[in-house]
């Protein structure tokens, strides 16, 4: 009798688990994690190992876990490089309002200029410019190309 | 154990198949109610009995309400409020009103019939019931002055002392209705109202036309009230002959018809 | 006794007050709103001007152009020429109704041109059919070469004489015409009349031009540029050519917009990741600072009467709608429903919002009252956005864009305008793609 009723909850978890994980948003695996792009495609490199890009979730500014992993980087490569100035571009997906997109641009790029700031860079060397959502970096209209769009670039400054 | 697990099963089973067969009826949309008035849904008689027409003048006064809420450049209220979601299609919305105007008509009525009852019978004007007649005639003015302000532009002279049955009096306004274009750029939270008044031919075509309220046609800030009350007059001539009686002419010669934009208009 | 003989007399006028009044009374609820059938006869030239080839044209020229703004307004239906009776010439001194009513015409416009001493004179006639009378006759003398805002005046007096409200034909458009891939798109201001004629390009494609907006004496526009990759607003006279900054701002100012007097520009200005709305007087170059928030405020937009302020804000946590007063006091949310919602537009007339929202993926344009109640969507899109309300505050223009493949092939972006009513959605022709678009006031005041 228990043991019936001991395998007959454990088969109902199981179901329930397994339903719960087959809702998981991303259905490409590891590009996406959650809203965020999380590969490598169109990303290009400050100096090895320094990527120059980190990507945002829908009509968010935050940085994930990974972000803030390759801002470090950035930072502790502009320590190394104190003559170098930056300017940190911010861009928006196009499933928004225009205007909206480029004050969003801006939070998104100044959140990332705030984060090298708390590494110790002077926010002099740290120019800022939003574009809204006029330069995609992806032509493409799916929820991948949107994911590569909302991104935060660290460009060097000439 | 089992036994019952299988009779739980099956019932659960049994009650999914109830609710996806009950699904297709409660995604239909309700039946579309025809524009114009269908004599036959109302009863001609000289008595209305109509026993929903308390609630109607509820729901009456509730959609006027909900409609004072305009408020044009006025700080808006903090209230919180919940949002449609489907698109409210133009269409929709008129149809509703005209859903709501049908129960007003015989709501109109009611009331006047009382009147002429008890008029026909105080024709002899017996002076010991003047006192109870005051009453009656106060409570009267103050019951139309009361419907005049929640019932908009309703017309508190019935048809049914005039001496157009109701039947006439729609087929009459069906044919004006497709006569009447209105000019669509008319303000929607003004008065909208143009009386005309007519004397006929007994063929129905028009022998004169007189606009009411004539000093509304050059006073300033009404300018939209010369494009109605011309649109009025190029529906009636354009619906000429129209469509009178064959006979009891001496009843009708002399019509007097109320065009009201404000119910088409008001998005 | 003398009471009741009182009572008495008052009972009998009241009552008799009644029932005098025979009169049958019939109330009209209802009517047709279906496009008001008008023929607009070509405009005959005097004799005296009969050799000049070129001025005759000028005639069915100005008439094609009338036909053409009431075809777009959705309200008129212009009827073929080829049914056309009555010669232009004899219609203009007395017309046959009868002739005109046959083909069922309701309205009539007839019209006469004279080129005297190099200057176009123009005469029209509005004629109501059915009461057989003539209801508008108007003149205007003017250069040969302004005839087409001769043709849009005239379409206006015709409308407002049978709609009763203002026409909104005799104005301007001013939008960004793009061309090129969406990651390298090549945008510049053009300027042209509502009609889609007369299009000029304003800049000329080499730095990033964004949301123009004309000022309420039309002379003058406002828009974002990238000019040295630094965006900020700018002010461009549209008759001279002269841009300039509008401001000495330390970052990004965008979302810009003029005031009702004209006297300011109303903007947002963007500082260490938060945008806030100010105002600067294009006088006294004073700078005010309007809302004070950590969160995004743009898109701001006045009442007609100056006293309000519409913007967008996601200060809630998502873009919502908010009114506050011309100072910044009194900041209310209006908008409550399920989404998001941008770019509000006061309507001319002051009685509406327009505005963008954003539902499950899908982008709507709508209108509300400035209270926020009374929401109704009027089309639904892939994406759309940026409503601009017409003068009389009748049309609203915006820009749509549609969905391109994987590879950014099948991108496009129109402009768009519908009525208030919801009612005639057409797409407005332009030379190339285009968005942003911004409706001037009436160019005739």
């Amino acid at each position: 009798m228990n043991s019936m009723k001991l395998i007959k909850y454990f088969m109902i978890t199981a179901l329930c688990s397994v339903l719960l994980s087959a809702c998981a948003t991303s259905k490409k695996g590891a590009v996406l994690e959650g809203d965020v792009y999380a590969g490598n495609e169109t990303v290009e490199y400050l100096a090895t190992g320094v990527k120059d890009r980190v990507f945002f979730a829908t009509n968010k500014s935050t940085l994930t876990t990974a972000s803030r992993d390759t801002l470090r980087k950035q930072a502790a490569w502009l320590r190394k490089n104190g003559k170098i100035s930056v300017t940190i571009e911010g861009h928006a997906d196009e499933r928004g309002t225009r205007e909206y997109n480029l004050a969003l641009g801006e939070r998104r790029a100044n959140a990332v200029k705030d984060y090298l700031m708390t590494y110790g860079i002077s926010g002099k060397r740290l120019a800022v410019i939003s574009y809204g959502k006029e330069r995609p970096v992806n032509n493409g209209s799916t929820p991948l190309a949107w994911s590569q769009n909302r991104r935060s670039v660290t460009v060097k400054a000439d | 154990m089992t036994k019952s697990i299988l009779l739980s099963v099956l019932f659960h089973i049994f009650m999914i198949f109830l609710t996806i067969l009950t699904f297709p009826f409660m995604t239909k949309k309700p039946i579309d109610l025809p524009p114009i008035l269908s004599v036959e849904l109302i009863q001609i008689s000289d008595l209305t009995n109509i026993p929903f027409a308390p609630k109607a003048r509820e729901i009456i006064e509730k959609a006027k309400e909900e409609e004072r809420l305009v408020s044009e450049q006025a700080p808006p209220s903090s209230k919180k409020k919940e949002k449609p979601d489907k698109i409210p299609l133009p269409n929709d919305e008129k149809k509703k009103k005209e859903i709501v105007k049908k129960k007003q008509n015989p709501e109109e009525i009611e009331p006047e019939i009382k009147q002429t009852s008890d008029f026909e019978k105080k024709e002899l004007f017996d002076p010991n019931q003047i006192a109870a007649l005051i009453d009656k005639a106060k409570e009267e003015t103050a019951e139309t002055t009361k419907k005049q302000k929640t019932l908009t532009q309703s017309s508190i002279k019935s048809s049914i002392i005039s001496g157009l049955t109701l039947s006439e009096e729609d087929a009459l306004k069906a044919q004006i209705f497709g006569c009447w274009s209105i000019p669509l750029g008319l303000p929607y939270n003004k008065n909208l109202l143009v009386r005309i008044k007519l004397k006929l031919k007994p063929d129905g075509t028009i022998l004169k036309s007189e606009i009411l309220d004539h000093a509304r046609m050059n006073s300033p800030g009404q300018g939209f009230y010369k494009v109605l009350a011309e649109s009025a007059l190029r529906a009636i001539r354009l619906c000429q002959p129209l469509r009178v009686p064959p006979t009891g002419y001496e009843k009708w010669k002399e019509m007097q018809l109320n065009f009201d934009a404000n119910d088409m208009l008001k998005g | 006794m003398i009471k009741k003989f009182l009572i008495l007399t008052l009972i009998f006028i009241s009552f008799s007050s009644k029932f005098s009044y025979a009169l049958v009374e019939i109330d009209i609820t209802r009517g047709n709103l279906d496009p008001l059938p008008i023929a607009v006869s070509p405009l005959f030239v005097h004799k005296n001007n009969l050799k000049n080839k070129e001025f005759k044209e000028i005639g069915a020229k100005i008439s094609e152009v009338i036909e053409g703004n009431f075809k777009r307004s959705g309200l008129f239906n212009p009827l073929s020429k080829e049914s056309f009776v009555q010669e232009p010439e004899i219609a203009h001194l007395k017309p046959r109704f009868e002739d005109w009513k046959l083909i069922k015409a309701q309205a009539l416009v007839t019209g006469k041109i004279e080129l005297e001493n190099e200057k176009l004179r123009v005469e029209f006639r509005l004629w109501d059919v059915v009461a057989a009378k003539e209801i508008l006759a108007l003149a205007f003398t003017t250069v040969p070469n302004n005839w087409r805002r001769v043709a849009h005046i005239i379409s206006d007096k015709v409308y407002q004489r049978l709609t009763g409200e203002k026409g909104y034909f005799d104005t301007r458009i001013i939008y960004v015409s793009e061309a090129g891939p969406k990651n390298a798109r090549i945008k510049k201001l053009a300027i042209m009349d509502q009609d889609g004629s007369n299009n000029k390009y304003l800049t000329l494609g080499n730095e990033l031009v964004l949301t123009p907006r004309f000022s309420p004496t039309n002379q003058l526009v406002t828009y974002l540029s990238y000019f040295k990759n630094l965006p900020r607003v700018y002010l461009l006279d549209i008759e001279t050519g002269i841009q300039e900054v509008v401001g000495d701002f330390p970052g990004m100012t965008f979302a810009p917009r003029f005031s009702p007097d004209g006297k300011k520009i109303i903007m947002s200005f963007a500082e260490g990741g938060n945008s806030d709305i100010y105002t600067m007087n294009l006088e006294t170059r004073v700078v005010e600072k309007i809302t004070d928030h950590p969160s995004i405020d743009t898109s701001p937009s006045y009442s007609p009467d100056g006293k309000y302020i519409a913007f967008n804000s996601d200060r809630s946590g998502l873009q919502q709608i908010y009114v506050m007063r011309s100072d910044g006091s009194n900041v209310k949310r209006v908008t409550f429903g399920n989404g998001l919602y941008g770019t509000p537009v006061w309507s001319p007339r002051g009685d509406l919002i327009a505005f963008t929202k954003v539902r499950k993926g899908r982008f709507y344009i709508g209108v509300m009252r400035t209270d926020g109640s009374g929401e109704r969507l009027l089309t639904e899109n892939f994406y759309q956005e940026a409503p601009s309300w017409s003068p009389n505050g009748r049309v609203l223009i915006f820009y749509r864009e549609t969905k391109s493949n994987a590879k950014g092939e099948g991108f496009s972006a129109k402009l768009w305008s519908i009525d208030l009513t919801g009612y005639n959605e057409m797409q407005i022709e332009t030379l190339t793609d285009a968005s942003d678009p911004s409706w001037s006031s009436l160019l005739t005041k």
